[in-house]
């Protein structure tokens, strides 16, 4: 990893009064490669959800042996790069004691934290900060845009068992233990806002040449009201100031990117990129509503992201635990209600078409990522992607072996091609491993963790 | 332990036995007013607290909730010592819930007699008088998409749509959403939208002439746009960036247009914020008239103060009683207003979710976005009438007439008396229908995709129109579905449902629930008239209230449930006061409520009065001031 790393907030806090320099090239790995023959593209982390758990027979390779030349049916269509994807069976969820009856309020928003909500404030959003947010302080100051945060289905259920916050059903993404990350569930407003891509009409958004400066005096502005207001308010204010800060980041950074499009044209090359790297996919903006070109698409923006370096942490909720059907697969009733199969053939069937149906489109997007070059791999080696759920068994609200999937070397960190059966650990241990393998030094374990998983590693 | 429903919820519980007299402390008087010592509520619930709920707890609580173990993070030694603090109002009323429901003491513990029992909850429903008085804070907010939309309306003449690619807000408590960066350079690309659609009109009002003072237009529009008067030190950083504008050859309108720019983004207008510091020393302030004029213009209009509002702010009147009253009702006679439905009413009955709830394609192939609309307009035009025509609320339940076109007169069979697409004013004579209970949009949003659910409704019933608290279903609990297809195949849903509840586990709760939603079995799950339900078998909706009354069908349900005209109008005080304040209920406001239901009560629990109870509430008008 670069020696520059910037932290975040420091980074944006900062950055008011030089923001009229081409950041960028301060920034990442852009450095790195000055006066070297040869860089290393950085780690990238993705996390993408499922709800519900699995059918476990269907989902767990029979032995270490089989996983390469007879995987799993769920797995199917990742057969082709399954030696560039890890499982491990053995790491437990976080116990939901006092929580007991709210299995599915948690298991979304223990999934990154592994980590409970608060009790005693359970109304409200207290719980820990998640694993890709807090690799977003780490390396988020070095691109245009922290973290991405993407979802399938708008994050408004309301639902509040155990008297949980309703956000706990929807949010996995949490930027402090009391913030909790909204998902942008709209793929136009992705393209539009990190790529200064063209909308329907023609109309790029383009802003405005004074917006920076004109964000960076109102943001110098609000120090009065803010001392006027009482803390929590001012928390409060500090974020949305924050998130101001970071459109003038993101706006600088859309015009250093067109300033170098500008260049290439002109056949001065980029200090960035290999001669041999693929050139940026294409994203086209399905036209329909079916699910899975939709999630398609949604994966197609992480891919982007990541290949230009817009961003190196995504998250994708591909859905949610509440109310979610699959009309494209001929089901009406909802993704929980054969859960509770009680082994009724019928619905274990639907169950394993659903667990199916979610790991394709993962698979999409790492078969992608695995066919773009990078630097003297492909994009994948350079990446941890990670597809799970927070349940293993939905039928009993197990969450004894988290069913997961990794897929990519974590620029050679992870140990691939391989099906791990003998370890114990929890979901806290899986993410402390994962963000040592992305180069994220922690100051702490994560959640409920003790320690790093070293059989995922590559040593 | 298992949850079980209480048959009287903690909220039932207070009501009953609360003293009868009225609290001394009128809920308008001037914050810090002292009590009177006559009739003093204050003190005769400390007394009954030391002499029944002292040494229950020491008996049957302490051992596992006190110093020495503090199981579910409830020390309750600490909590006698103070009873009346904020912090444990809380637990005191799941204390009531768990304690009235016998789910403590747990059964392998020492048990209280009847007596013993009846006498603690006693005690612990006049803890709310030993809490001291407490407005609650006054959080700053920032405005929700609604709002944001209806205020760039009103501010520039824009269309409101403007704003409807912001994310949708995740309701709780108040609302506590945090922006991700992408979002919020929505906001900044609104902003562009808006100046871009705003009308020459609109510019010209805001810009002035020629040669207009820039200050001075800087200090119209935060006016406006920040609902109060601006600080000089707000109006140096907009000429800042009026003078950025033409330091860069901006011609005067581009630099002013980039100055509303720098004003729409700013947070002073995206959050409601106070204009003042607050003075030092005091604990408790009234609100100053800047930020009652947005409390309530947000509150009924879900939009920025209108002009007349605005006057009366600046000329330091609203506060007065008076004036304040007749506002609330200038504001609820106007066309606006309907916004108290679309952010209140629509969450309050759960249409919200309707839009975009699954229903089975073949089952229900009715259920078009034509027929969901018409199903949440007939519950706006109900609610709207019962507030403009200042009804009783107990017409929520016991409504003769409905709002009905063509497409939403087929499910109740009366489309030979209706045609047209416009929602018109239909008289019912068949008193099974009529009012929140009997209403297709939410007898179908209580429904599952493919069938009704008994159970489903009775929550509904429970908690959103009589405000009890059910407790969630414990895990693993087997679901209808569970039931051996074969040995059901012939039995109604009422007949499985009550096979489920032969399960002792599950028969606590659900002989309270069930039986309010077998009365409405006759509606189908989108909300159709049926005699027989899917199993062929006809429908039977005998069932009996908590407390032993009979009902035989939806019509006589309807009547038990309005003759409850004091639970539904505590309900709907309950939810709107805190939709008003937006945070939950707590410890003191439970005495404002009670107040404020005696008021309604006198004046047969009509509309107005209950939202105008509400604006000049206490909590309503003043705040606490925070650390």
């Amino acid at each position: 990893m670069s020696t520059h790393l910037i932290n975040r907030r420091a980074c944006l806090r900062g950055l008011g009064a030089s923001l009229g320099l081409p950041l960028l090239e301060t920034m990442g790995w852009a450095d790195a490669a000055k006066g070297k023959t040869s860089y290393k593209p950085p780690v990238r982390l993705a996390f993408m959800y499922m709800p519900h758990g699995v059918i476990m027979d269907q989902f767990w390779p029979k032995s270490p042996e089989s996983f390469l030349k007879s995987p799993p049916p769920a797995l199917e269509s990742l057969r082709p790069i399954l030696n560039q994807c890890l499982m491990v069976k053995g790491i437990s969820g976080v116990p939901i004691t006092p929580f007991g009856s709210a299995p599915h309020a948690l298991e979304l928003s223990t999934w990154l934290t592994a980590s409970l909500p608060d009790a005693a404030k359970r109304n409200q959003i207290h719980i820990a900060i998640s694993a890709d947010q807090i690799m977003a302080n780490y390396v988020g100051g070095l691109t245009a845009l922290p973290s991405l945060e993407l979802a399938t289905m708008p994050q408004t259920h309301k639902e509040n068992q155990e008297g949980l916050n309703e956000g706990y059903y929807s949010h996995c993404s949490f930027r402090s233990p009391t913030q909790a990350m909204p998902a942008e569930i709209n793929p136009r407003t992705v393209l539009e806002r990190l790529f200064g891509k063209t909308d329907q009409s023609g109309k790029t958004s383009a802003t405005d040449p004074l917006d920076r400066q004109m964000l960076d005096l109102v943001i110098g502005g609000a120090k009065d009201l803010r001392r006027k207001l009482p803390h929590g308010d001012q928390q409060k204010l500090d974020e949305y100031l924050d998130s101001v800060r970071s459109v003038e980041r993101r706006i600088a950074a859309i015009e250093y990117r067109q300033k170098e499009a500008a260049l290439e044209k002109a056949g001065v090359s980029s200090s960035k990129r290999k001669a041999s790297d693929s050139p940026p996919i294409e994203v086209k903006i399905p036209e329909g509503d079916k699910r899975s070109e939709y999630m398609q698409v949604m994966c197609d923006l992480t891919v982007l992201a990541f290949q230009t370096d817009t961003t190196r942490v995504s998250t994708y909720i591909g859905s949610t635990p509440n109310g979610v059907s699959y009309p494209e697969l001929g089901f009406s009733d909802t993704h929980h209600g054969p859960t509770h199969h009680n082994n009724e053939p019928e619905k274990v069937r639907k169950v394993a078409a659903i667990t199916k149906f979610n790991i394709d489109q993962f698979a999409y997007m790492v078969k992608k990522m695995a066919s773009l070059r990078e630097g003297d791999g492909t994009l994948l080696d350079n990446s941890i992607m990670m597809w799970g759920s927070g349940l293993e068994d939905g039928n009993k609200h197990t969450r004894e072996n988290l069913p997961f999937i990794i897929a990519g070397k974590g620029g050679g960190t992870i140990n691939t091609g391989r099906f791990i059966d003998t370890v114990k650990g929890n979901q806290g241990d899986l993410l402390t491993t994962l963000l040592a393998c992305a180069g994220v030094p922690l100051d702490r374990p994560i959640g409920i963790a003790t320690k790093e998983i070293k059989e995922m590693m590559k040593v | 332990m298992t949850a079980r429903l209480a048959p009287l919820s903690a909220t039932e519980v207070v009501s009953q036995t609360g003293p009868n007299s009225e609290h001394p402390n009128g809920h308008v008087a001037k914050p810090g007013a002292k009590a009177s010592q006559s009739d003093d509520p204050q003190a005769a619930a400390q007394t009954t607290f030391q002499k029944c709920a002292v040494p229950f707890v020491k008996k049957y609580c302490v051992e596992c909730h006190g110093n020495r173990k503090s199981k579910a993070q409830l020390n309750l030694e600490v909590a006698v010592r103070k009873p009346g603090d904020p912090a444990f109002a809380r637990k005191w009323m799941e204390a009531i819930a768990n304690v009235n429901a016998h789910d403590m003491p747990p059964d392998d513990a020492d048990q209280p007699n009847d007596d013993e029992r009846e006498r603690f909850l006693d005690a612990l429903a006049q803890v709310k008088y030993l809490a001291s008085r407490d407005p609650g804070p006054f959080v700053i907010r920032r405005l929700t998409k609604v709002e944001y939309g209806n205020t760039l309306h009103d501010f520039l003449g824009v269309d409101a749509a403007i704003a409807k690619e912001l994310p949708d807000e995740v309701p709780g408590e108040g609302y506590l959403n945090s922006l991700s960066s992408m979002q919020t350079e929505q906001y900044l690309g609104i902003a562009n939208a808006a100046l871009h659609q705003m009308p020459a009109e609109a510019q010209k009002r805001l810009f002035g002439g020629k040669t207009a003072d820039v200050r001075e237009i800087a200090r119209k529009l935060t006016r406006i746009a920040y609902r109060r008067p601006p600080t000089e030190a707000e109006l140096d950083v907009l000429v800042k960036v009026f003078d950025l504008g033409t330091t860069n050859k901006l011609d005067r309108n581009a630099a002013l247009r980039l100055m509303l720019k720098a004003v729409l983004v700013s947070p002073q207008f995206l959050f409601i914020t106070p204009s003042k510091d607050a003075p030092t020393g005091e604990k408790i302030v009234p609100l100053d008239d800047y930020q009652l004029a947005s409390r309530l213009s947000y509150l009924l209009w879900a939009t920025m103060p209108d002009a007349e509002l605005s006057k009366l702010a600046d000329e330091g009147k609203l506060h007065d009683p008076e004036i304040l009253r007749a506002q609330t009702k200038r504001l609820l006679a106007d066309t606006r207003s309907r916004a108290l439905f679309d952010g209140f009413g629509a969450q309050w009955l759960g249409l919200d979710t309707l839009a975009t709830k699954t229903f089975d394609a073949q089952k229900f192939p009715q259920m078009t976005p034509d027929l969901r609309s018409a199903m949440y307009e007939e519950a706006r035009l109900l609610f709207d009438s019962i507030v403009r025509e200042n009804r009783s609320v107990i017409t929520f339940v016991s409504a003769d007439y409905t709002y009905l076109n063509r497409t939403l007169a087929t499910i109740y069979g009366l489309e030979k008396k209706v045609s047209g697409s416009d929602m018109q004013k239909v008289s019912l004579t068949n008193a099974n229908r009529g009012g929140i209970l009997a209403m297709p949009g939410v007898l179908a949003t209580t429904s599952f995709a493919t069938r009704t659910s008994a159970v489903k409704r009775g929550i509904w019933v429970l908690e959103q129109v009589l405000g009890q608290r059910v407790p969630p279903a414990p895990p693993n609990v087997p679901g209808l579905e569970k039931q051996d297809p074969k040995k059901v195949a012939s039995m109604t849903l009422r007949q499985r449902t009550e096979l489920h509840r032969t399960n002792a586990v599950c028969a606590n709760c659900h002989k309270i629930l069930d039986p309010i939603g077998f009365g409405l079995e006759n509606f189908d799950a989108i909300g159709r008239w049926r005699d027989k339900d899917e199993s062929g078998g006809p429908i039977d909706a005998v069932g009996e209230l908590p407390g032993g009354k009979r009902f035989s069908s939806p019509k006589e349900l309807k009547a038990l449930i309005a003759a409850r005209q004091s639970d539904l109008a505590r309900n709907l005080t309950e939810k709107l006061l805190a939709y008003a304040l937006c945070r939950q209920l707590d410890g003191y406001d439970h005495i404002i409520v009670d107040q404020m239901h005696q008021t309604i009560a006198k004046d047969g629990y009509k509309m107005q009065t209950l939202l105008s109870e509400i604006v000049m509430s206490y909590p309503f008008i003043n705040r606490r001031v925070q650390e």
